[in-house]
């Protein structure tokens, strides 16, 4: 009697430790990657962020807080942050509008709309560097198309990317042409999980179409604008290839470390990050300098996504009755 | 009726325009690399006349070693997202369907990792694959794939939990172990998962420069994009050999678009499913 009445007992928490075990197994390699390639190295970066190591000498010395007051003190660090502040102000956000108006337009089925949808979407499968060596020429002033089809209009083209006032704009307008097209996708998955009723019930109670967009529609894909908006931000603090591309010298190398320009009106915090890494010639440059620059950029995209949680939990409205199980279960068949 | 098709008529209208932007430049980069010099500003020269393969001569002449940067960009791009499909779908099913001390920390934990810049992470790795000597060869970048991504990891968890929960049951009761349970039952039945996640990994290891930049300084060691950058330095105006080099780059990628479009679509709303 005891036997029997224990014996499964035992055999099932024998069961769920070795499952427990399996599990655990399972998700080694992965553990194993997170502690070896992000967790360690993001703590070790931020030690070297406190010294400074041009890699010819065997060991970084220690330089307690020189990294940290050189970088407040550092006017090019102002200055690339702005630099991303302009390209958020043209890139994300018209990102943000464009890739949902992209997808206003080819949500509903009808004729010919997967060809539009696989058209808009084909910039995003490409290089960045390709994009960028192909809209370098699209720039060009004198025989670029765009500078022609602006002229064509009668309005005077500007230099594009050869002046510092335009160089970041274009760069942005590339980078939202390339990447509608992933916007755009997310949101018809969104746009097409607006429940008809609930439009219909808009409409009896005399909303117009603007109204119904407006108080039904946005609501529903509010947490896919909330995504793409806390993802777009995060992409547009590490902006480089871009950049490289579309500014990278024209005479002898093209690499990173002549990119930026002109007058430095694109170089990003990446860039700088970049060149630091690998220029010794400064006093306060190097390996540490470098650390000291992408520990910022890490908090900064933490402070920035925490403020994004913080409001946007006010306005992202999140469907908490519909399960989500059987919608998924649904695609996964497809 | 008049005013419907007139909707219509202008939606198309609009829609070709539309298309017509999003395919102008990549069509525009294949015609020019197939022009003459003295066509290569000519308006009426969307389809060349006449053609010429010179640019693609001229650039196998420049760049010897493209056949090279091919194949270190395919090794990096065929190792990393097999790595990458089997350590990240292996986590994801324990994730989504055993029982596990550590299971809600860890998911957070990668939660968190999603928005940690690989540039904070960065330098000691350097370091440390310089003091390993593995800098100007492909393991700085193919080996952490190795052991997954987290963002791989999170999609393959989102997509396992949507399987029914009768599929572990029939399996215990066939008296298979975990293992046989994901190797047997699960992964066949992710067909369209390993596809999708492996298909944009793919396309991101293809096209990237950044991380190959920094660890693949020598030239034999370059991937195909870092060849395209340089192809700005040495042919400044010529824009022939540039969009040859365009073309090559990106012909490998736009094939696969064609042939698994829906796929790639598919599997890019699937990852809307994070929110």
């Amino acid at each position: 009697m005891t036997d029997v009445a224990q014996k499964p007992r035992r055999r099932g928490r024998s069961l769920a430790s070795r499952r427990a075990r399996t599990g655990l197994l399972f998700v080694a390699p992965q553990v194993f990657g997170l502690l070896v390639f992000t967790a360690g190295p993001l703590v070790a970066s931020l030690g070297l962020s406190f010294t400074n190591w041009d890699l010819v000498a065997p060991a970084p010395t220690f330089t307690g807080l020189e990294n940290w007051t050189h970088l407040f003190a550092d006017t090019r660090i102002p200055a690339v942050l702005w630099n991303t502040v302009r390209f958020i102000l043209v890139g994300t956000t018209s990102f943000l509008i464009f890739s949902l108006i992209a997808a206003l337009l080819t949500y509903t089925p009808r004729r010919f709309v997967g060809v539009y949808r696989a058209a808009l979407f084909l910039p995003y499968v490409l290089s960045q560097i390709a994009v960028g060596v192909v809209w370098r020429w699209m720039f060009n002033s004198q025989s670029g198309p765009v500078t022609n089809i602006v002229e064509f209009f009668g309005v005077p083209a500007p230099d594009w990317l050869l002046d510092p006032a335009t160089a970041m704009p274009s760069i942005a307008m590339v980078v939202t042409w390339q990447t509608v097209g992933y916007g755009m996708t997310l949101y018809i998955a969104a746009l097409q999980g607006v429940p008809t009723p609930l439009l219909e019930a808009a409409t009896i109670d005399g909303a117009n179409r603007w109204q119904r967009f407006r108080n039904v529609t946005i609501p529903i894909i509010s947490p896919t604008i909330f995504f793409l908006t806390v993802t777009s931000l995060i992409g547009a603090f590490q902006l480089f290839d871009p950049v490289v591309a579309m500014t990278g010298a024209s005479v002898g190398g093209s690499g990173p470390a002549t990119a930026g320009g002109p007058s430095n009106s694109t170089r990003t915090i990446v860039l700088y990050m970049y060149n630091q890494m690998f220029n010794y010639d400064e006093p306060i440059s190097g390996l540490g300098y470098a650390a000291a620059i992408a520990w910022m950029l890490a908090m900064l995209i933490f402070i920035v996504t925490a403020v994004q949680f913080a409001v946007g939990g006010r306005f992202v409205h999140y469907e908490t009755e519909r399960a989500p199980r059987p919608r998924r279960r649904l695609r996964g068949k497809a | 009726m008049r005013t419907a098709r007139a909707q219509t008529a202008l939606y198309h209208g609009a829609m070709i325009v539309l298309t017509f932007a999003f395919v102008f430049p990549a069509l525009w980069a294949v015609s020019m690399s197939l022009r003459t010099d003295e066509n290569m500003f000519a308006a009426d020269q969307l389809i060349p006349h006449p053609i010429t393969f010179e640019h693609y001569a001229r650039l196998f002449g420049a760049l010897p070693d493209l056949w090279r940067y091919f194949l270190n960009t395919l090794v990096i791009a065929v190792v990393g997202t097999a790595g990458t499909l089997l350590s990240s779908s292996l986590a994801g099913f324990a994730l989504a369907r055993i029982r596990f001390p550590g299971r809600g920390a860890l998911l957070v934990a990668m939660l968190l990792t999603l928005m940690v810049p690989v540039h904070a992470t960065l330098i000691p790795q350097y370091v440390i694959f310089r003091e390993l000597e593995w800098l100007n060869t492909p393991l700085p970048i193919i080996v952490p794939l190795l052991f997954g991504t987290p963002f791989a990891t999170f999609f393959f968890r989102q997509y396992f939990l949507t399987l029914p929960l009768e599929l572990e049951d029939a399996a215990a009761i066939d008296g298979a172990g975990s293992w046989r349970t994901f190797f047997q039952v699960f992964v066949p039945l992710s067909g369209p998962a390993y596809l999708a996640i492996g298909l944009l990994t793919f396309v991101s290891l293809w096209n990237s420069y950044f991380l190959n930049t920094i660890y693949l300084a020598k030239q034999n060691s370059w991937v195909l994009t870092q060849a395209l950058q340089s192809l700005i330095g040495r042919y400044q105006t010529e824009y022939g050999a540039i969009m040859a080099g365009v073309t090559l780059v990106s012909l490998p990628i736009l094939i696969g678009y064609l042939i698994f479009q829906r796929r790639i679509v598919h599997g890019i709303s699937m990852t809307g499913l994070a929110n």
